[in-house]
């Protein structure tokens, strides 16, 4: 073993260095050369010429092994043949826990394939004695296998595989003796088998039916399912010992028929095959004991007690007590019926004990009706008279529980599956409502939100407009007074001109003529002042000129407006002011809206001067920079931090305001040397 | 004498009755306004006709509307009394005013009232009366403007180019012009290039016709 070991070393070594840097290579290598070795491991734990201690030993190195393996679906194939050996080797738990573990792996890939053989498997381990486990695994294998996608695997495998477990449970419902719907899946089984193109379970597949047969009372039957499992049997080894079974089968048919010739005849006919009972000593002493029984029957004492006695033995030899039972049946009934009713009592103790030690109720049954009648006083039989009804009853209330624990089980998993379909279908309709839901919340969303931005807009559009209609209204309130004015200003040049002019003129020529008259010396000395009087009037002629003259552009309308803005909001903060206004700037042709909003900014702006600064004077001006108006208000406050002040609406009506106009606005602000506000925009 | 003030009317007075009483015997006639002026004119024309008119610019219009200046009215005495001696008498100095008046009436006297002394009235009024005509010296000097450009621009150009002086801006004018705004910027174009600045902006313009004694 050693050796072995040594030698896969050296191979894995150089397979390492040839394989030089290719780690991913080195994976796959490494798992073919477990599986080499799980193989050799596994060869030898199933070498019967070898030693079953090395046989286990190898197989524990092979069940190490496989837990190292990396491929999961290659794992679990060799789980499942670890385990077959383990059964092999009688090691049940292992076997099952073996299979358990093979299951869980193969519902954590979705290997459905895999997980019915578990199934399978598990249900193999409780089929001896937990009947309902072993059907509810059975059950659970057999769904998968009928529902399984047939172009994915070979039909023919799938049908054997599937065949094996149906034969299984037809098996199982025979023994709770739920005889048509073992029948039903026992000719499914038949079914399948045929389709694997594979005979090899017909024989027990046609046995079932026999014993259904018999049950059922359709001996002719049970004997032709008998006589066909000899038949299939007929090329392979096992010919000699269906015919065995067989034969025993259909005396015993013959038995419960009361035809003990013909039962005779075929028991003989199956012990004629002495080499091959020598080798089953079990089946021999059944037959034995069955022909003593037939002869007893049929009142043939000649070989009895003797052939019981000759199974008896044998059975003792191979400790096969569940023939002992019957043995010891037999013999009491017999000794009953020649009247030794305390050795027939013994024997009848015997098999009660024994039945009762492996739960054989049917056989407890018996010996309790022998007991019950071969008792010494009737209180005793009394006693097995009752023991014999409750187990009767009992007996019937087992196999009925039984049937209703399988019919449980079968409705139970379909429940399940069914509830499963229910779940995945409530789930497929709340996964499309919640996408649903999810849809209708975006969709609403999206709606809501356009509607809001169309909201946004409209408010906008309303706010430009009423903006502009402010600035109308600004501007003809500054037109009417400007226009006031001029109507004010006119009337004054004329009544200067016309009235104040023209009598001043009268006065001056009067007193001139007159001066001129006068000759009392001072006439030069009036002149003079006649003469001041002409400078008067021209003077006066000059304001009335300039009055009249002084026609203002409507443009200065707006620039009129921004300083009242300024000049009032000053005097109320008491605040001096300095206002700029470059002539170059043709406001007439600046679109009203540039207009409103420079108006607004400095508004704004100046709001913000008189809440916060506390300055004391501020400078503003109007420049014409390069096709560019450039505002820039100045104050003498106590400024902000201008990086790290957050946005106020002010500042920020500001910046969107100047954007608007495609401009570019700066805040400029100290600590200590207070704030400059330049806004710059393209005219 | 036709004025709205009485003060200037008694200014004449005081000028003309003082010295030429001894030489003439004058006889003065008041009108305020252009109604009283007119009937007055009327009748004269029917009896014995005025010697000389004074005759303000700015009066009263009459009531029915038609006479509403003393131009008009100068004119109307032209026609009932063609003998009568004209003497207008105003405070405006306007050239184009000045052009006007002269152009339509063509005054025997045109007195600036702002540069009269009661000398020059006496001695606009000597001369009158021996048939010289006397203008002001700001009416001279508009004569001697006139002169010494080679070409004279009508009363609607120099209308234009008033306007515009006084800041009135182009596309306002129609308001001032009787003329509409293609019109007008045609009559532009037109003094630009008599002035030879056709490229020239208004207040190029402007400063040529300062210059050129147009405004």
């Amino acid at each position: 073993m050693l050796k072995v070991y040594f030698y896969f070393n050296i191979i894995f070594f150089l397979l390492f260095f040839a394989s030089g840097c290719h780690k991913k290579d080195d994976f796959i290598e490494n798992d073919q050369l477990k599986s080499q070795l799980i193989e050799t491991y596994l060869k030898k734990s199933k070498d019967k010429e070898i030693l079953v201690s090395e046989r286990k030993d190898n197989l524990e190195k092979a069940y190490n092994l496989q837990s190292t393996l990396k491929d999961n679906k290659y794992k679990i194939e060799k789980i499942h043949e670890i385990s077959f050996v383990y059964y092999d080797l009688n090691n049940r738990e292992k076997y099952k826990a073996l299979n358990e573990k093979a299951l869980k792996l193969s519902f954590l890939i979705n290997d459905s394939l895999n997980v019915a053989r578990s199934y399978g498997y598990l249900g193999i381990y409780y089929r001896p004695s937990k009947l309902d486990v072993a059907y509810k695994n059975f059950y659970e294998a057999e769904k998968i296998y009928s529902s399984l996608n047939k172009e994915k695997y070979d039909t023919k495998v799938i049908a054997f595989e599937h065949g094996k477990i149906l034969i299984d449970i037809a098996r199982l419902l025979q023994r709770t003796k739920n005889y048509s719907e073992s029948e039903k899946v026992t000719i499914s089984a038949i079914k399948s088998f045929n389709l694997a193109e594979n005979e090899k379970f017909l024989p027990i597949c046609y046995t079932n039916l026999a014993i259904i047969a018999k049950y059922m009372e359709r001996y002719d039957e049970a004997i032709e399912y008998n006589l066909k499992a000899i038949e299939y049997e007929e090329d392979s080894e096992n010919y000699i010992l269906q015919k065995i079974i067989s034969y025993n089968n259909i005396g015993t048919i013959f038995k419960s028929q009361k035809k003990y010739e013909e039962a005779k005849e075929y028991y003989n006919k199956a012990l004629t095959f002495q080499e091959v009972l020598n080798m089953r000593p079990g089946r021999y002493a059944r037959l034995l004991d069955n022909l003593g029984y037939v002869n007893f029957l049929s009142n043939d004492l000649t070989e009895i007690p003797d052939l019981y006695y000759k199974a008896m033995k044998i059975r003792d030899s191979i400790k096969d007590k569940r023939g002992l039972i019957t043995n010891n049946l037999h013999l009491s009934e017999y000794y009953m019926s020649i009247g030794n009713d305390s050795i027939a009592t013994n024997y009848a103790k015997k098999a009660k004990n024994i039945a009762l030690e492996l739960n054989e109720n049917e056989q407890l049954l018996k010996s309790y009706d022998i007991l019950s009648e071969v008792a010494n006083n009737s209180d005793e039989a009394l006693e097995y008279a009752k023991a014999h009804i409750r187990l009767n009853d009992s007996i019937q209330n087992q196999e009925r529980l039984s049937r209703d624990k399988f019919a449980r089980i079968r409705f139970e998993t379909d429940e399940i599956a069914e509830q499963n379909q229910q779940i995945s279908k409530e789930n497929e309709i709340l996964i499309i409502a919640i996408l649903g839901l999810t849809a209708l919340f975006l969709l609403g969303y999206i709606i809501f939100r356009q509607q809001q931005s169309n909201k946004e807009l409209l408010f906008a559009q309303t706010q430009q407009e009423a903006n502009q209609e402010i600035y109308r209204l600004l501007l003809n309130q500054q037109i009417k007074l400007e226009e006031g004015r001029k109507l004010e200003q006119q009337r004054m040049s004329e009544e200067l001109h016309d009235g104040v002019l023209g009598r001043l003129f009268g006065v001056r020529l009067s007193l001139d003529g007159i001066n001129q008259r006068a000759n009392d010396g001072f006439t030069e000395a009036r002149n003079k002042y006649i003469d001041e009087l002409k400078d008067i009037e021209k003077e006066i002629r000059l304001i009335s000129h300039d009055l009249s003259s002084e026609t203002l552009p409507s443009d200065v309308a707006y620039i009129d407006a921004v300083e009242n803005l300024i000049s009032d909001l000053c005097e109320v903060n008491n605040i001096n002011f300095e206002f700029n206004n470059d002539e170059e700037i043709d406001w007439e042709e600046i679109d009203d809206q540039k207009k409103v909003n420079l108006f607004r900014i400095l508004q704004e702006s100046l709001q913000n001067i008189f809440k916060h600064s506390g300055a004391k004077s501020i400078k503003i001006n109007f420049d014409y920079i390069e096709d560019k108006i450039n505002l820039t208000i100045l104050d003498d406050g106590i400024g902000f931090n201008s990086t790290k002040v957050k946005k106020g609406i002010g500042l920020k009506n500001i910046t969107s305001r100047v954007s608007q106009m495609s401009g570019v606005v700066q805040f400029l602000s100290n600590k200590s040397t207070g704030t400059r506000v330049s806004v710059s925009v393209p005219v | 004498m036709i004025d709205d003030h009485p003060m200037i009317i008694e200014g004449y007075k005081n000028t003309l009755l003082g010295e030429n009483q001894k030489e003439y015997q004058i006889k003065i006639d008041i009108a305020s306004n252009c109604d009283d002026a007119y009937e007055k004119i009327v009748k004269s024309s029917e009896t014995i006709p005025y010697d000389m008119l004074f005759v303000d610019i700015k009066l009263p219009p009459s009531s029915d509307g038609t006479i509403t200046s003393g131009e008009d009215l100068a004119k109307h005495a032209k026609e009932l009394l063609p003998k009568s001696k004209v003497i207008i008498l105003t405070m405006h100095r306007e050239d184009h005013r000045i052009h006007n008046i002269l152009k339509n009436i063509n005054p025997a006297g045109f007195l600036i009232k702002s540069d009269l002394t009661s000398s020059e009235l006496l001695l606009a009024f000597n001369n009158i009366v021996k048939g010289k005509a006397y203008y002001s010296a700001t009416v001279n000097d508009h004569f001697r403007k006139m002169m010494t450009n080679k070409f004279s621009l009508d009363e609607k150009n120099l209308k234009i180019l008033y306007h515009l002086s006084r800041g009135v801006k182009t596309k306002n004018l129609p308001n001032y012009v009787s003329l509409s705004l293609s019109a007008i910027e045609k009559r532009k174009n037109q003094i630009k290039e008599m002035f030879s600045i056709s490229k020239a902006d208004d207040q190029k313009l402007l400063e040529e016709a300062r210059k050129r004694g147009f405004i």
